[in-house]
C-alpha cells in the first residue's frame, strides 16, 4: 500500500472525526437547542424579593403602637453560601455579632436547609454594616440589604393587643407561606397579617457567573395598611398600669410578696398570685376600648432574634392575652346570669313566692331532695347569718343562699323537661360559652356546663367527672346546678365574655360583636374596610329587668353594705355613676389549716343610669373581688369619669365575695 | 556533441524549475480561520474588559499582533526548502528537550497550577507547542530514511524512544495534551510511513495502556483527575466540579441554535459564564453566536486545511516532506477534535488550543509554522504525483 493510499484512509479517519463534531453539534444546537437556550436564560436572571415595609398600627388617635423603619440586615444566601465556606463564615459571624459559633452554626444550617435569603441579623450598626461591606471575601454568601424593620415605639403597651412578627413555622411554610418572609404570630400582627403584610417586590437581577449583575427592572413594593384601633393607648396605659397595682397589692398581701408563680412540681407556689387581665368595652358598639394582661412583654425582643434564655427569663403565659385566652370560673360576677334568668321566667327562690319577697340570708343552707350524690349542705361567703334579703338586697351583699335558692326552685320545678337548663340557655344568650368573635387570634369559649354536656364527658372523658358521679343514671347532679347559678363548678369564662355579657345585661339586651380594628386605610389614606358595630344578638329583656339590674348594680358600689362599697369609698366625684358585681373563685379549698386560694374579678359599668362602658378586672389567685378586683377596677373607672387627674393609687378594699 | 553536452546537464526532475506556486485553498482557509478567531477574541473577552474599565480591544490586539507575526511565520516557512529543514531537525530536536528541561527550572513559570512557561524576553513562551514541531521532524528524519514502504520493529523503537525524551519532560510539566498529541502523531506517521497492521495494533494498545498506566500511577494532578472523573460521572455538584466549564460550555453552544444569537448577543460567553473562552473554550463563542451555520463554517475550513495538506504529503516530493506533511496533518487534526469536543462534553478537558483560533501567541505562531512547513512540501510537491 502506497502512503498516498495511507494518506487517503487517514482522510477518511479524519473526515469521520469531524463529521463526529458536526453532528453532535446538530444534536446541541438543532435538536436539542430549545432547552438550552431555556438553561441559558435561567442561568443568568436572578430574581431576589424586596420585603414590603409592614402597615402600621394606630391607635383611636393616630397614636403610633407598631411601624416600620428602614435599617441593613445582613441576608444568608443559601444559594451562594458553598459548604466549604461555612467554617470560615461560622467564626467571621460568630466573631463579628457576640454570638456563639454553636448560635450561628444552627442558624446557617437552618438556611441552608430552607435554601433561601434569611437575614442573620436584621438591624446592623452601622460599624457592622460597614466592616461585612469592605470585608466581603471573609463573609461568602452574606449580604447587606436595605429592609425595613417593626418598630414597637411603645413598647409593652398594647402588646397583647398588637402581638408580634416572627418567621413562619413549619406549618405556615406549607400552608404556602413564604419561608423567609415574617409574619404575624400573634395578637392583630396575625389576625391581620394579610392587611399588613403588604406587596413585596421583585428585583430581577441579570448577573454572570461571578455573580456581578446590573438590575434589569424593579418592582417597588407596596407597604401595608395601616389599622386604626378602637383602642385608646391613654386608657390602655390607666388599665395596665391599675392591673399591674392590682396585682403588686394583692402578692404584697399575701406571706410573700416575692412569690414566684407556678405549680409545686415547677419549684413555684401554686398559691401566688399569677397574673391580672382586664377589659374595657363600649356598650354601644362592644368597641374594645382598652384591653390588657400582665404581666406582658415587649415585642421589640423579637425584632433582631431574641436568644432562648432570655425567653425563659419572661413569667409564664407572658405572651397570651389572658382576657381572651384566660378561662376563669366567674364566681359571683355569674349571678348576673341566675339574676335575668330569675327575673324573665318568674324563677323565685325556693322558700320565696316572688324576688321581692325577702328570705333569711343564712349562713348555710340544706337542700335535702337534691338527690343522691349532691352536697347537701351549702354555706354563705359571711360565714353568719345576713338578714332578711331580697333580690335587690342579695345582689347586693353578694348573698349565695339567695340565689342557691333560685337554683333550688329551678331544680325542683324544671329537672328532667325540655326546659330545665334554662339558666345555662340564658348564659349562652349572654354570649357564654363561644367565642365572642373578636378580632384576635387564639380565643377561647369558655364553658357553660349542663346535663347533655356530663352526658357526653360521662360517654367519651369520663376521667374529666368525679368517678362516684359514674354509678348515678345521669352524671348531672342538683348540686351541679347550685354550683352553676353561682358561676362555680364547671364554668369558665374570659373576662371579655364576662365584660361583653355584663354589656348586654345593661344596654337593654344587646349583645355585640367586641372588636379591636376600627377601620383600615391604605397608604394614601383612602379606608379600604371600616369596621361597623355587629349584632351577634339581640336578647329579650324586659326594660324593668334592665332597669332593676343597673340599680342593684349601683347599690353594690355605693351602698354601704355593697361589696364593693369599701372599695370606692375614696372615688372622688361620680361615684353615684358607677355600678358593679364583685366575684370571688374558689381555685384550692380552705381547709383547717389553710386559707383558700381565691381568683377575684370586678365587673362594673359606668354611668350606671346611661350606660356606656363596662369594665372587667380578673387577678389570678389575687384574692377577693371585693378586697383585690374593685380595688383595681376603680383607677380605671375614675379615669372614665372624672379624667386622668381624678386617678389615686390603690388600697385594698374590704374582703367581701 | 552539443546535444550529448546537453543530455550530460540533464534537466533534473528533481530540481526546481517551475515557480512556487502556493496552495490557495490553504491559505484562504488559514486566512479565514485566523480572522474569524481575531473577532471571537474580541467578542469573548470585550464585555469583561468593558466591566473592568479597560479598553475593550486590548486582548484582541494582542492577539492580531501573534496573527500577523504567524502569518509572516507561515509565509517564512513557506519558502524554506524542506531538505533545509532536514538539516535543522537535529538542533530543533534538542533545542526543545533543552527549553522543555527549562521549564522545570526556576525560570519556568506556574499558571493554573501547570507549569508550561519559560519567561524568555519580553513574552512567556511555551516550549512544548514547538515541542511538538520538532517531534514531527525528528519523527520524519528517522522514518523518511530508507523505509520506503516498511517499518521494521527497530524504527518503531526508536520512534518511541524520539517521542518518549520529550514526552517525559511534558509529563513533569505536566501537560496531559501535549503527550496525547505525541502520541496520536507518532502513531499516524508511523502509519503512513508503512506499518503493518499488527505493527498499528501494538501501537495502538500500547499507548492505551500508557495513558491508563499514567492515569493510574497517580501521576496526574488533582485537576487532570478532577476534569476526567468528573466527565465520567457529571453527577457531582456542579458550580464546585471541573465539570462546571463543560457544562456552561454546552449549554451555551446548545443555546445558539441553528444561526447563532449574534454577534455580541451571546449570554453565556458574553456574561462570562464560560470561562477560558477566548483561549481553550473559543469554540464556545462561535458556537453561540454564529450558531450552527457558523459552526460548521469552521468545521468546514479546518476541514478543508486538513485535506490541503495530506494532499500536499501524497505530491510531497521526498520522503522526508511528505512524512512531515503527514504529522502536521495529525496534529492539526487531533487538536481540531479533541478542542471541540471538549466544548461539547464530547471529550474531557484536557488543556489542548483551537488551532488559528485559541488566542494564545506561542501556539498560534507553533502551528502558523507547521502548516507553513506543510505548505512548503505542497509548494515544492512533485510534478509526477507519488513520484
Amino acid at each position: 500500500m502506497t502512503l498516498a493510499w495511507r494518506a487517503g484512509l487517514m482522510g477518511m479517519v479524519f473526515f469521520a472525526l469531524l463529521a463526529v463534531l458536526s453532528l453532535r453539534m446538530w444534536q446541541l444546537q438543532v435538536a436539542e437547542g430549545q432547552e438550552y437556550a431555556e438553561r441559558a436564560e435561567s442561568n443568568q436572571v436572578g430574581f431576589a424579593p424586596t420585603p414590603a415595609p409592614r402597615g402600621e398600627i394606630r391607635d383611636a388617635n393616630g397614636v403610633l403602637l407598631a411601624g416600620t423603619r428602614p435599617a441593613l440586615a445582613a441576608v444568608v444566601d443559601a444559594k451562594i453560601l458553598s459548604e466549604e465556606d461555612e467554617p470560615q463564615l461560622v467564626a467571621q459571624l460568630s466573631a463579628l455579632l457576640g454570638l456563639s459559633v454553636e448560635e450561628v452554626q444552627m442558624f446557617i444550617d437552618d438556611v441552608q436547609a430552607r435554601g433561601d435569603r434569611v437575614p442573620i441579623v436584621s438591624d446592623l450598626t452601622d460599624q457592622e454594616a460597614l466592616f461585612i461591606t469592605e470585608h466581603g471575601e471573609n463573609f461568602p454568601g452574606v449580604e447587606v440589604e436595605p429592609q425595613p424593620i417593626r418598630t414597637y415605639p411603645l413598647g409593652e403597651l398594647a402588646s397583647d393587643i398588637v402581638g408580634f412578627i416572627g418567621l413562619p413555622q413549619p406549618a405556615d411554610v406549607e400552608g404556602g407561606a413564604e419561608p423567609t418572609v415574617l409574619l404575624g404570630r400573634a395578637g392583630l400582627e396575625k389576625e391581620y397579617d394579610s392587611q399588613l403584610q403588604g406587596t413585596p417586590g421583585q428585583i430581577v437581577y441579570r448577573f454572570d457567573a461571578r455573580r456581578q449583575g446590573d438590575v434589569l427592572s424593579e418592582d417597588v413594593p407596596t407597604p401595608g395598611n395601616t389599622l386604626f384601633l378602637t383602642i385608646d393607648t391613654e386608657l390602655q396605659r390607666v388599665v395596665e398600669e391599675s392591673l399591674a397595682e392590682g396585682l403588686q397589692l394583692s402578692r404584697d398581701l399575701y406571706e410573700d410578696p416575692d412569690c414566684v408563680p407556678g405549680s409545686a412540681d415547677d419549684g413555684g407556689d401554686p398559691r401566688c398570685p399569677v397574673r391580672a387581665a382586664g377589659v374595657v368595652m363600649d356598650v354601644t358598639t362592644g368597641a374594645v376600648l382598652a384591653m390588657a394582661s400582665v404581666p406582658t412583654y415587649d415585642p421589640n425582643i423579637f425584632i433582631g432574634g431574641v436568644s432562648q434564655a432570655e425567653l425563659d427569663a419572661l413569667p409564664d403565659g407572658v405572651f397570651n392575652n389572658f382576657a381572651i385566652q384566660g378561662e376563669y370560673a366567674p364566681a359571683s360576677t355569674y349571678k348576673a346570669v341566675t339574676y335575668f334568668t330569675a327575673y324573665e321566667e318568674g324563677m323565685p327562690p325556693y322558700s320565696a313566692t316572688n324576688l321581692e319577697e325577702e328570705i333569711l340570708c343564712s349562713k348555710e343552707l340544706r337542700l335535702p331532695f337534691l338527690g343522691e350524690g349532691s352536697q347537701q349542705v351549702f354555706r354563705n361567703w359571711t360565714g353568719r347569718d345576713d338578714g332578711l334579703q331580697n333580690i335587690h338586697r342579695a345582689f347586693t351583699r353578694s348573698c349565695n343562699v339567695y340565689f342557691w335558692e333560685i337554683a333550688a326552685q329551678i331544680w325542683n320545678e324544671k329537672q328532667g323537661t325540655d326546659d330545665e337548663s334554662i339558666l345555662q340557655d340564658w348564659a349562652r344568650d349572654f354570649g357564654f360559652g363561644e367565642p365572642t368573635s373578636i378580632d384576635l387570634p387564639f380565643e377561647r369559649k369558655g364553658l357553660v356546663p349542663d346535663r347533655a354536656l356530663f352526658e357526653l364527658w360521662k360517654e367519651e372523658t369520663p376521667q374529666r367527672l368525679d368517678p362516684a358521679r359514674l354509678s348515678y343514671a345521669s352524671p348531672w347532679l342538683g348540686g351541679d346546678l347550685m354550683n352553676a347559678a353561682l358561676g362555680q363548678g364547671e364554668v369558665l369564662v374570659t373576662p371579655l365574655q364576662l365584660a361583653n355579657a355584663y354589656a348586654a345585661m345593661v344596654n337593654g339586651g344587646s349583645l355585640w360583636e367586641p372588636y379591636v380594628v376600627d377601620h383600615i386605610e391604605n397608604l394614601d389614606g383612602d379606608v379600604v374596610a371600616d369596621h361597623e358595630p355587629t349584632l351577634l344578638r339581640s336578647i329579650d329583656v324586659s326594660p324593668q329587668t334592665v332597669a332593676n339590674f343597673r340599680r342593684d348594680m349601683q347599690q353594690v358600689v355605693n351602698d354601704p353594705a355593697g361589696t364593693a362599697y369599701s372599695a370606692f369609698e375614696e372615688f372622688g366625684d361620680n361615684v353615684e355613676l358607677v355600678g358593679g358585681k364583685t366575684g370571688t373563685a374558689e381555685i384550692i379549698k380552705e381547709t383547717e389549716e389553710q386559707e383558700g386560694v381565691t381568683t377575684a374579678l370586678f365587673a362594673a359599668v359606668a354611668p350606671v343610669n346611661q350606660p356606656r362602658y363596662v369594665v372587667v378586672v380578673v387577678i389570678e389567685r389575687g384574692g377577693s373581688g371585693g378586697r383585690i378586683a374593685a380595688p383595681t377596677a376603680r383607677p380605671i373607672l375614675q379615669y372614665l369619669l372624672n379624667g386622668a387627674n381624678a386617678v389615686t393609687p390603690i388600697d385594698a378594699g374590704e374582703d367581701a365575695d | 556533441m552539443a546535444l550529448t553536452a546537453e543530455r550530460t546537464e540533464p534537466i533534473s526532475i528533481l530540481q526546481r524549475e517551475r515557480p512556487l506556486r502556493p496552495d490557495l485553498m490553504l491559505v484562504l482557509s488559514f486566512l479565514a480561520l485566523s480572522a474569524i478567531g481575531i473577532v471571537m477574541v474580541y467578542t469573548a473577552t470585550a464585555p469583561a474588559l468593558e466591566l473592568a474599565g479597560a479598553d475593550t480591544a486590548t486582548t484582541m490586539r494582542r492577539h492580531a499582533i501573534f496573527v500577523m507575526i504567524g502569518v509572516a511565520v507561515f509565509i517564512v516557512a513557506s519558502l524554506i526548502d524542506q531538505r533545509a529543514l532536514l538539516s535543522l531537525t537535529p538542533i530543533a530536536y534538542l533545542g526543545s528537550l533543552v527549553a522543555l528541561f527549562l521549564v522545570l527550572t526556576p525560570l519556568g513559570t506556574e499558571f493554573n497550577g501547570a507549569r508550561r512557561w519559560v519567561d524568555i524576553g519580553p513574552l512567556p513562551f511555551q516550549p512544548s507547542e514547538f515541542a511538538k514541531i520538532a517531534v514531527v521532524l525528528a519523527l520524519a528524519a528517522l522514518l523518511g530514511n530508507g523505509t520506503a514502504g516498511k517499518v521494521r520493529w527497530d524504527h518503531i523503537a526508536r520512534a518511541i524512544v524520539l517521542v518518549g525524551l520529550p514526552a517525559v519532560l511534558i509529563f513533569r510539566q505536566p501537560d496531559l495534551g501535549t503527550m496525547l498529541v505525541f502520541g496520536f502523531v507518532a502513531v499516524a506517521m508511523l502509519f503512513a510511513s508503512g506499518t503493518t497492521w499488527r505493527q498499528l495494533a501494538f501501537l495502538v494498545i500500547a499507548a492505551t495502556v500508557g495513558a491508563v498506566g499514567i492515569f493510574r500511577a497517580g501521576a496526574l494532578r488533582t485537576f487532570q483527575i478532577q476534569r476526567l472523573t468528573a466527565f465520567l460521572d457529571p453527577s457531582e455538584d456542579l458550580a464546585a466540579s471541573a465539570l462546571y466549564n463543560q457544562i456552561q460550555s454546552e449549554i451555551a453552544i446548545g443555546s445558539g441554535g441553528f444561526f447563532g444569537k449574534g454577534l455580541g448577543q451571546g449570554t453565556q460567553t458574553n456574561l462570562s459564564f464560560v470561562p477560558e473562552q477566548e483561549s481553550d473554550f473559543i469554540f464556545t463563542a462561535v458556537g453561540e453566536q454564529l450558531g450552527f451555520i457558523g459552526g460548521t463554517i469552521v468545521i468546514a475550513l479546518f476541514g478543508v486545511l486538513v485535506w490541503r495538506v495530506l494532499v500536499a504529503a501524497v505530491n510531497g516530493r521526498d520522503r522526508f516532506g511528505q512524512l512531515v506533511a503527514v504529522g502536521v496533518a495529525g496534529m492539526l487534526m487531533f487538536h481540531v477534535f479533541v478542542n471541540i469536543g471538549m466544548t461539547m462534553r464530547l471529550v474531557p478537558v484536557t488543556g489542548l488550543p483551537l488551532p488559528f483560533m485559541s488566542a494564545g501567541g506561542t501556539a498560534f505562531i507553533a502551528f502558523s509554522l507547521a502548516l507553513g512547513m506543510a505548505h512548503s512540501v505542497w509548494m515544492r510537491r512533485s510534478p509526477v504525483p507519488g513520484e
